[in-house]
């Protein structure tokens, strides 16, 4: 997927929002966008989605199925959680089969029963990116997927930016808390000023491996949780040292 | 896109939102039938109503777009495309559909003096299809997508009905002929001007269609 010369102003004579933008979206990577409130941010995250038109320049080669996660997911509607992802998923064609999975990961089934104007902010934010999830994407956008969500969901879309990236789909996320810089291969482009630039890796201060010892079959679960949480987890068993999955 | 349209008629119906054009709709045809319509003025109170009842269909079908939150409606964008759009109109559509069998089956029942013959009855039905087509069209380019503040998409609504009575009034190609087939039909040579009034609606419906699509190309 490639983004080239794009503009983009809501009204005419309006300063432009975006300007020069060429992103080339490679099959597998994960890009995390970032940049001050008010950027721009969102903007070319509904750019790639397919929902706004560039004012000038050409988005070409955007994947078929697209899933999109909104900042703010709409729970003003007259709906259950199962009802909704009912219609989601014959609307996206997909089996609700589906919909058991994907509550299931993220820990919501104890909502399926609740109506989406009653949800807590990050219960509602859970079917936002349930919804988007259901579909399974080859482009999936995700704007401020972590905010407000429990640790283990964290995890769990960490998991699954990874495991679409690692299948050849693209993520594109804004990403606030910083949970998917652990992830391999992301690239992060900031916007700031209108334009969209590739930040350089900043040097860190020295690194300390702290180990930790308990049973395999709670080590992946372990590693997800470290990496939503920031860190780059290393799992070792007799004595075999190699990077977590 | 029937899943989508289905999915915005269950919104619908369980918003509060469908009440309010069905009482206007009530109220309006429950005054045009209060006394009676007696035999031979059939055709002439079928073209009132469905020339009156055009703002009841156009805000039905922008209550029913308008009840999808917009970031909803990107969700539905990036699920079917631009069969989003249609799959809006669609389900609008079949609301108005209800309204209208709602305003020609309640005269049968109990406004009309007699059974009309079967042509009046099938003109009649043609008038408010196309009343409904008008104002699912009015709707739609009203609609939050379109016209993000409600005060001005109301005046727009409201407005733009009064503006095709007035303008209707001097031809019927000026503008979606309501006026036209009302006064036709109350002067009994509704039969020699219907081809006319057909083209010209099927017209003005077409441009407000393609207005429509033009403007939601940047209005997501």
């Amino acid at each position: 997927m490639r983004i080239s010369g794009l503009y983009l102003r809501y009204r005419r004579k309006d300063p432009w929002v975006l300007a020069e933008v060429d992103l080339e979206l490679a099959p597998g990577s994960v890009i995390e966008v970032v940049g001050p409130n008010g950027s721009g941010k969102s903007t070319l995250l509904r750019v790639i989605a397919g929902l706004l038109r560039p004012t000038r320049g050409t988005v070409t080669g955007r994947p078929a199925i697209v899933g999109y996660a909104p900042e703010r997911f709409p729970a003003a509607q007259p709906f259950t959680v199962a009802g909704y992802l009912r219609h989601l998923a014959a609307i996206r064609k997909v089996d609700e089969s589906a919909i058991d999975e994907w509550t299931s990961r993220l820990r919501m089934d104890h909502l399926l029963g609740q109506r989406l104007p009653d949800l807590s902010k990050g219960s509602a934010h859970k079917v936002g990116l349930a919804q988007a999830l259901l579909c399974g994407p080859d482009l999936l956008i995700l704007d401020e997927p972590f905010a407000g969500l429990d640790t283990a969901a964290r995890a769990e879309i960490a998991l699954t930016v990874d495991a679409i990236a690692t299948r050849g789909g693209i993520v594109v996320a804004s990403d606030h808390q910083g949970d998917l810089r652990t992830l391999p291969n992301v690239t992060r482009y900031e916007v700031r000023d209108s334009r969209v630039r590739p930040m350089t890796t900043q040097a860190s201060e020295p690194i300390l491996n702290v180990s930790v010892r308990l049973p395999l079959s709670r080590a992946s679960l372990l590693a997800a949780h470290l990496r939503a949480e920031g860190h780059e987890p290393l799992l070792s068993q007799d004595e075999t040292v190699e990077a977590a999955e | 896109m029937i899943a989508l349209t289905r999915f915005r008629i269950a919104g619908y119906a369980r918003s509060h939102r469908a009440f309010q054009p069905l009482l206007l709709l009530l109220v309006v045809i429950s005054l045009l039938y209060a006394t009676g319509v007696p035999v031979g003025n059939e055709l002439s109170s079928y073209a009132d109503s469905a020339a009156i009842l055009i703002p009841a269909f156009a805000w039905a079908a922008r209550g029913l777009l308008d009840t999808e939150p917009d970031e909803q409606r990107m969700i539905a964008l990036t699920a079917v495309g631009r069969a989003e759009l249609a799959s809006g109109l669609l389900a609008a559509l079949a609301c108005n559909t209800i309204l209208a069998l709602i305003a020609l089956v309640w005269p049968l029942a109990g406004g009309f003096a007699a059974i009309p013959p079967v042509g009046t009855l099938a003109t009649g039905i043609g008038l408010h299809a196309l009343a409904v087509l008008a104002g699912t069209v009015i709707g739609a380019l009203t609609s939050r997508a379109i016209l993000p503040s409600p005060a001005i998409s109301i005046v727009a609504l409201i407005g733009g009905y009064f503006a095709i009575l007035m303008a209707g009034s001097s031809s019927v190609w000026a503008t979606f002929p309501a006026m036209t087939w009302m006064h036709a039909a109350n002067h009994g040579d509704l039969a020699t001007r219907l081809p006319a009034i057909v083209v010209s609606a099927t017209v003005w419906i077409g441009l407000g269609l393609l207005g429509y699509a033009g403007l939601r190309r940047t209005r997501p």
